[in-house]
């Protein structure tokens, strides 16, 4: 059984087709989602994650239809999703903002938790007194607090430093070997292929190739839509 | 900061070890220290003024727990405080009940299912929306039962002759301090337990809290109904305090002197507000008798100078003091 599944999934803004039928499975343990701005990946994970309905299409999680569900419930399934824009809870310390979650699924080991994300050293420090670089950690790290079989990464190393980039993306290669299944959307495809088992690329809310990472370099549709010109590691 | 903080149980040392906090401290060692003061001269004005000043306490300890705590702004206090007095009146009118525990409880029971009926439906609603109808709801209310007041064969006036709380003002401080004191204990534990962690989840960001698996409407149904029922109770209070109950027991004072004591104490600090009710209302005592007319607007004048340069309340300042001093060098 694919751990995910999509069929002919469609979300339309208005008149703007932000995700336009869409349909694929997800069998490995990490999947990438890519696109230039604008494509339709953010929608996506917004509507995998139920915070928003698809206008059409169905959407499994382990075999199990959650496309009307609520989000707190597909949670409680074992996925969730992260913010591309950071959102912590900046009024409460880091190791309360992994707390808030940890006894959704069973009960996460939040000093683990901390100590895989690298917080260990800034658990009592308010959430909103952290510098940038770490609050893209605790996003991550909210999301792992649930104890999710799949997590939805919005970005997560958008706007860091190449260093720390490669720190998170060590962190993420660490949760893949943990059995962490990922879906990750990310502009900078070059820097977290190392993880990355397939690829979806989206334009314009299509899909227009999904197969394996070595694959993709390769595909035509793929050159001539997205890498065409511009610059694909971001 | 010991790492099992956030657990629940409730086990003694745990629970020990949580109360020993300063500010629960300074606010028990208030509540104690004010209901023995009161003793020196029972039925004096500064003993009055103590009873007076425990029922705002009590109405800003509701006020704390379920909007200071959560954000979501409920204009309806007063309505559930008011509704709590009628409910005392009505039981003891003709002498129908006379003992004021049972007069306590029925307006507890009351504020508690009111409070119910009103926050399942309005809690659906997102902060602004909710707020508007905290007041819509209460002034609907509020207007049927009046409209339908003499065919209930109501004392047009109110109810007067309601038993008193107790001989003395002394001795009526002792019975609210008393509640007081569990109140600040329960909601302070309630507060620091992770119960209150998801309900200041919901005041930084509910929308990221219930989206990333935290299912938020059961939180904020419990800290409503609680805070409406203890609301009953304070209305119950106040009836047995002035021996009556009438339409001006709806009034928006119960409403902005809880909220401002909030504020002077720190939104969601619970036990920061024991200690400014005492401030606030032992100086509103006095301004009552220094200058009678002007009072509200002096009062009102201070309200708005304190929202300007102490939003955090007097603790918040203090309190980031304690973390900065604390707070290790970042690496
Ligand atoms: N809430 C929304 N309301 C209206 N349009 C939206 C909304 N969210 C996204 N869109 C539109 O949908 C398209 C895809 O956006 P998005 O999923 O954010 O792209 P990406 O994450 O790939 O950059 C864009 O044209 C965007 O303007
Ligand atoms: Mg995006």
């Amino acid at each position: 059984m694919s751990l995910l599944e999509l069929a002919d999934v469609s979300r339309s803004f208005g008149g703007n087709r932000a995700v336009d039928r869409v349909s694929f499975d997800m069998s490995d343990r990490v999947l990438a989602v890519v696109g230039p701005n604008g494509a339709g990946k953010t929608t996506l994970l917004n509507l995998i994650a139920g915070q928003l309905r698809p206008s059409r299409g169905s959407i499994r999680f382990r075999g199990r239809e959650i496309s009307r569900l609520a989000p707190w419930r597909i949670v409680g399934l074992g996925m969730v999703k992260t913010y591309q824009i950071v959102r912590p809870f900046r009024s409460l310390t880091v190791e309360e903002n992994l707390s808030l979650f940890a006894r959704l699924r069973g009960k996460a080991e939040v000093g683990e938790i901390l100590q895989e994300t690298g917080l260990r050293e800034v658990r009592g420090q308010l959430a909103g007194a952290l510098p940038f670089g770490l609050l893209k950690r605790l996003e991550l790290a909210k999301g792992l607090a649930s104890r999710p079989e799949l997590l939805l990464l919005d970005e997560p190393i958008g706007g860091l430093s190449r260093e720390e980039a490669q720190g998170l993306v060590g962190t993420l290669e660490a949760l893949k070997s943990h059995g962490v299944g990922m879906v990750v959307v990310e502009h900078r495809l070059s820097e977290i292929l190392p993880i990355v088992d397939r690829v979806v690329a989206l334009d314009q809310g299509r899909l227009i190739f999904h197969g394996t990472r070595e694959g993709f370099f390769e595909d035509p549709s793929v050159r001539a839509a997205y890498l065409g010109g511009r610059d694909a590691g971001g | 900061m010991p790492p099992d903080r956030g657990r629940s149980g409730l086990g003694v040392r745990r629970i020990v070890r949580r109360l020993a906090s300063p500010v629960y401290l300074a606010a028990l060692v208030a509540i104690v220290g004010f209901a023995y003061l009161g003793q020196g001269d029972p039925m004096s004005y500064f003993a009055l003024s103590l009873v007076i000043a425990s029922i705002y306490i009590t109405l800003a300890l509701a006020w704390d727990l379920s909007s200071g705590m959560t954000g979501y702004l409920n204009f309806g206090l007063p309505f559930f405080f008011g509704l709590g007095a009628f409910t005392t009146g009505y039981f003891s009118w003709q002498d129908h009940v006379r003992s004021q525990p049972l007069l306590a409880i029925a307006s507890l029971a009351v504020g508690l299912l009111a409070g119910f009926l009103f926050a399942f439906p309005t809690l659906r609603l997102r902060g602004p929306y909710f707020s508007l109808l905290s007041i819509l709801l209460p002034l609907i209310a509020t207007d049927v039962v009046l409209s339908y007041w003499t065919q209930l064969h109501m004392p047009t006036q109110g109810y007067y002759s309601i038993p008193l709380l107790g001989p003395t003002s002394a001795a009526e401080l002792i019975v609210l301090s008393a509640v007081n004191a569990l109140l600040l204990t329960g909601f302070f534990l309630l507060r620091d337990s992770h119960f209150g962690l998801v309900l200041r989840g919901i005041r930084d960001d509910e929308e990221a809290l219930s989206a990333q698996g935290v299912r938020t409407f059961p939180y904020k149904l419990v800290v409503f109904t609680l805070a409406s029922g203890a609301a009953g109770y304070a209305g119950a209070m106040y009836a047995m305090v002035i021996s009556f109950a009438g339409p001006d027991t709806f009034q928006f004072t119960f409403l902005i002197f809880p909220i401002l004591i909030v504020i002077l104490g720190g939104t969601g600090e619970i036990a920061g507000s024991v200690l400014a009710g005492y401030v606030v209302m032992l100086l509103y005592s006095y301004f009552l008798q220094a200058f009678t007319e002007l009072t509200f607007i002096v009062f009102t004048g201070a309200a708005i100078l304190l929202v300007l340069f102490l939003p955090g309340g007097i603790l918040r300042p203090l309190r980031s003091f304690i973390q900065f001093m604390r707070t290790p060098e970042p690496p």
